[in-house]
């Protein structure tokens, strides 16, 4: 709860020194504000009590929750950093730029802890209504404004259909709260269509937010419209909540129907990772690439929502972990390169020019495709491993898929590799140049992340 | 510690040299060290993770005499290239370095996930040493090659999860243990047989060998075909055949006649080609097919000729490829039309190339000899029929290696100049031939040193009905 409040003061704060047009004021607020809610989060996973006392029945920041509040917030901060070139472009901008992404951090929290829906819906609208501004700031570009018009209406789409399933739910189950909700489920009282019909629209929603197929047409569009460090964002901070409340909602609240909703999760999931993968191999943009790449990795964790056990939530970690750091290691690479046109071929010769961006932007590929002992590789065994006894077919389909996805990553990597046109003028950094820290993390991330025990 | 030895740290050529020569060292000192009956561990932390991961590490016979053939040849692979471009670039040095590191950690590794990490370890150095100074057209050449070898492993990677489901943890031992029936040891001897089959490669997984022995650097290539064909072959007989026991009847008629038509199929091949580099590459794919053949065997004998010549292979590939690397890069072609006469431009050259060209077609003598004479016997116990195909391999292996050696060398010269070898050059044909002649002598050096770790293999399958091929 404490952090909570510190990310949303912090958004607050960055949002009034904003006035004074210092950029790098507003990046300290920002940063003191994220690091602090880390490690405030942090003490509370060691046992600690909260520093705040008084608490509200619709969050619960119970270990998970904050295992993951943590993830998003790192993910945040990694955003914020590499980022804060591109937003301190306009300066009179920067403070809402950065409050934006902070308010929204905090609507992910609230999606990381709800305990009932009212509460997660809030938690949803927080979350995805900065985002519709935020993907829309490159007001020059039509794309962006295309891109922030086409998310605002379907994201509106699914936020009512969602708002028809928790009504539908409550007319099943006669509550909000999760756990009565799921009590009234396993008892068999509530089975029926009204509850079956309620939990399709929920589905249909969430995979909306996660952009798992057949609702996954807004995720291209937009990602290659918002400018680049906010599809970063989209990609990690929004799909690490989303999936998150996902598994709470599915795996957790309507275990009960199972046997109802399996069948077609299961073919969903097969479907997002044909559509992600196989779409993605002939992409010439780099941010349709990685959103097409993306689909394809919300298919890989779905299948965690399929076999619900006990480690299952760790699992879901350490996938997403793994996932977050080397899709924010690309987008600051994709940052640096600052191509308008967005085509891949600009990652080329960069690993000539650039060793160090070079190195960054190929562990972040090999990660994202599975090679080991990257974090990326054992992200997906584990989700693998767990699915194995359950759906063993599934799994093997999952893996041929990545056998697909090598190709794309591959192609990249040796764009990346070969030898650049002499004239390209592949920007430098300098060493005060707060991307390299943002890579620096994201690279150490990956190389270690799979050797470490990171959950106590 | 065995490992800390091979981290690429290095600036220039000689310093990946010293690294290289520091590792053989270790490696030697371990060997001295070694009593053939033990299985040394390494590292051990007695941890079991979430993962179900226990970083077991160690060896035993057939494990430390791979290490010994890794560590041996780095750096003559290294020194045999100290005066080209290359060998100046760190990204070369550390990446051949990097590779003998995951080599030996496939060698070692006593888990199934630490074998597969290393075992995917080794592709990436691999393939940015092809990616940066491979030839012409290497693009779609090393794509093919990246996703062939990688869905391969990705396969071995279901059969590992499938195994380490069941089982305790991943470490050998308890793999070993689990009991499977016959359905689920068919499906998991079948994910590792397609990685090891792509690896290795068997005929009809071989496609992506010749053009990517053609498009690598030499260094490259002598990396390929001399040590990371090898994992694959040490694979079966570590981890395939003994992790899935129960599923060897059904494989060894597919797997031995897989391997008498890569002999025949690839001889046949190499005898076509022009391209020196792809004689080369398709008499490797003949070559391992009579080993894949001789290790399903899988009883003493046949392993431990397996033994002696996958590291008689490992030696005369190297020989070949410096051969036609040095061909290559002084004619600057690799056409076998076009060249001619060199043996009289190049007198050393031409002693030493016969030489290899001669352990490569088995004269008496050489390691080759031995190693083919033996798995030949072993294939002839099993079905005359077999043995007899598998015979050819001698005949054709004379037939293509030969005519390349004379098409090159002899004849009327096509060039003015041939600049004769480098006193580096010499010094690798030399420590090659004197390995070769004395591996070749004393066989027995080898089938001791891994006899006591295979009697350790799980034999007890022979008392299964065996079927026939």
């Amino acid at each position: 709860m404490d952090a909570l409040v510190l990310v949303f003061v912090s958004g607050l704060v960055a949002m009034f020194i904003a006035m004074l047009k210092k950029p790098v004021l507003v990046l300290t607020a920002a940063g003191i504000g994220l690091t602090g809610s880390i490690l405030l989060l942090y003490r509370q996973l060691m046992g600690h009590e909260s520093l705040l006392k008084w608490s509200y029945e619709g969050l619960n920041f119970d270990q998970p929750a904050i295992l993951f509040s943590i993830l998003v917030l790192i993910f945040g901060l990694l955003v914020v950093i590499g980022g804060y070139q591109h937003f301190s472009r306009e300066t009179e901008h920067t403070g809402e730029y950065i409050s934006l992404l902070l308010f929204s951090m905090v609507g992910a929290m609230c999606m990381l802890s709800f305990t009932d829906l009212f509460m997660f819906f809030i938690g949803l609208e927080i979350l995805s209504i900065p985002i519709y501004v935020m993907v829309g700031t490159n007001k020059n570009d039509i794309k962006s404004t295309e891109a922030s018009i086409k998310y605002f209406f379907t994201g509106a789409f699914a936020t009512g259909i969602l708002l028809f399933g928790i009504a539908l739910l409550f007319g099943a189950t006669g509550t909000f709260k999760l756990d009565i909700m799921h009590d009234a489920i396993v008892r068999g009282a509530a089975q029926g269509p009204l509850l079956h019909v309620g939990i399709l629209f929920v589905l249909a929603s969430f995979l909306f937010k996660i952009g798992g197929a057949p609702f996954h047409f807004w995720g291209p569009d937009v990602y290659a419209g918002s400018p680049n460090i906010v599809t970063g964002f989209m990609a990690t901070v929004v799909k690490t909540a989303g999936l998150f409340a996902f598994f709470k909602m599915f795996a957790f609240v309507f275990h009960g129907a199972y046997q109802f909703w399996s069948d077609i999760l299961f073919a969903v999931i097969i479907l997002t990772m044909l559509v992600g993968n196989l779409s993605a191999l002939n992409q010439i943009k780099f941010k349709r690439l990685l959103a097409y790449s993306s689909i394809a990795n919300a298919g890989y964790a779905l299948l965690v929502l399929l076999t619900a056990s006990p480690s299952s939530l760790d699992n879901l970690w350490i996938y997403l972990a793994g996932y977050g750091l080397a899709v924010i290691a690309l987008i600051t690479v994709s940052v640096i390169l600052n191509d308008e046109e967005d085509n891949i071929s600009s990652f080329k010769g960069i690993g000539r020019k650039n060793p160090w961006i070079g190195f960054a932007l190929v562990i972040g590929l090999l990660s994202l495709a599975g090679v080991p002992p990257l974090f990326g590789f054992f992200g997906k065994y584990v989700v693998f491993f767990s699915a194995f006894q359950l759906y063993p077919i599934l799994v093997i389909i999952a893996v041929i898929n990545s056998g697909i996805g090598i190709y794309y990553y591959l192609k990249l990597l040796m764009l990346a590799m070969s030898e650049g046109d002499e004239n390209s003028d592949i920007p430098t950094l300098k060493p005060t140049n707060l991307q390299i820290l943002s890579l620096a993390i994201c690279t150490i991330g990956l190389l270690t992340g799979g050797l470490i025990q990171l959950i106590p | 510690m065995l490992i800390a030895a091979f981290t690429p740290r290095n600036l220039a050529k000689y310093v990946g040299l010293i690294g290289a020569l520091a590792t053989l060292l270790a490696v030697v000192l371990r060997v001295m060290s070694f009593n053939a009956a033990e299985v040394v561990s390494i590292f051990d932390p007695e941890l079991t993770t979430s993962l179900k991961m226990t970083f077991k590490m160690g060896y035993d016979g057939m494990g430390l005499l791979m290490v010994l053939l890794t560590a041996f040849i780095t750096p003559i692979i290294l020194l045999s290239n100290l005066n080209k471009k290359e060998s100046n670039d760190r990204g070369f040095n550390a990446m051949v370095l990097l590779m003998e590191f995951g080599l030996i950690g496939v060698f070692t590794a006593l888990d199934g996930l630490m074998f597969y990490v290393f075992w995917e370890l080794t592709l990436i150095p691999i393939f940015l040493i092809a990616l940066w100074y491979g030839s012409e057209g290497k693009r779609p050449v090393l794509i093919k090659f990246f996703i062939y070898t990688f869905v391969g492993s990705l396969a071995m990677l279901l059969s590992l999860i499938a195994l380490g489901s069941v089982a305790k943890d991943f470490a050998y031992e308890n793999l070993i243990a689990v009991e499977l029936t016959a359905k689920v040891a068919y499906w998991v001897m079948g994910g590792f047989f397609l990685a090891f089959a792509i690896k290795i490669p068997l005929f009809p997984f071989h496609t992506w060998q010749p053009s990517t022995y053609t498009v690598s650097p030499t260094p490259g290539t002598m990396l390929l075909s001399a040590l990371m064909l090898k994992m694959a072959l040490y694979g079966m007989i570590r981890w395939m055949i003994p992790l899935a026991p129960e599923a060897l009847p059904d494989y060894k008629p597919i797997i031995i006649i897989l391997g008498l038509i890569g002999i025949v199929y690839a001889a046949i091949i190499a005898i076509q080609q022009q391209d020196i580099k792809k004689i080369i590459a398709f008499s490797s794919i003949s070559h391992v097919g009579l080993i894949a053949a001789g290790i399903v065997l899988f009883d003493q004998q046949s392993l431990s000729a397996a033994y002696v010549q996958m590291v008689n292979h490992s030696l005369v590939a190297v020989g070949l490829f410096l051969a036609a690397g040095i061909l290559e890069n002084r004619m600057k072609t690799r056409e076998l039309n076009q060249m001619g006469g060199v043996a009289v431009l190049a007198p050393k050259f031409g002693f030493w190339f016969a030489v290899i060209c001669f352990a490569s077609v088995s004269v008496p003598f050489t390691s080759g000899f031995i190693g083919e004479f033996l798995l030949l016997k072993g294939l002839f116990t099993e079905h005359w029929l077999i043995g007899l195909i598998a015979g050819t391999t001698l005949v054709f292996g004379a037939v293509y290696t030969l005519r390349a050696y004379q098409l090159s060398m002899f004849g009327a010269p096509k060039i003015e100049r041939f600049h004769d070898l480098e006193w580096n050059e010499v010094l690798v044909f030399v420590l090659l031939t004197f390995a070769i002649v004395f591996i070749g002598l004393y066989p027995q050096i080898i089938t001791d040193f891994v006899k006591p770790s295979l009697d350790r293999l799980p034999f007890a399958i022979q008392a299964l009905p065996s079927q026939s091929a």
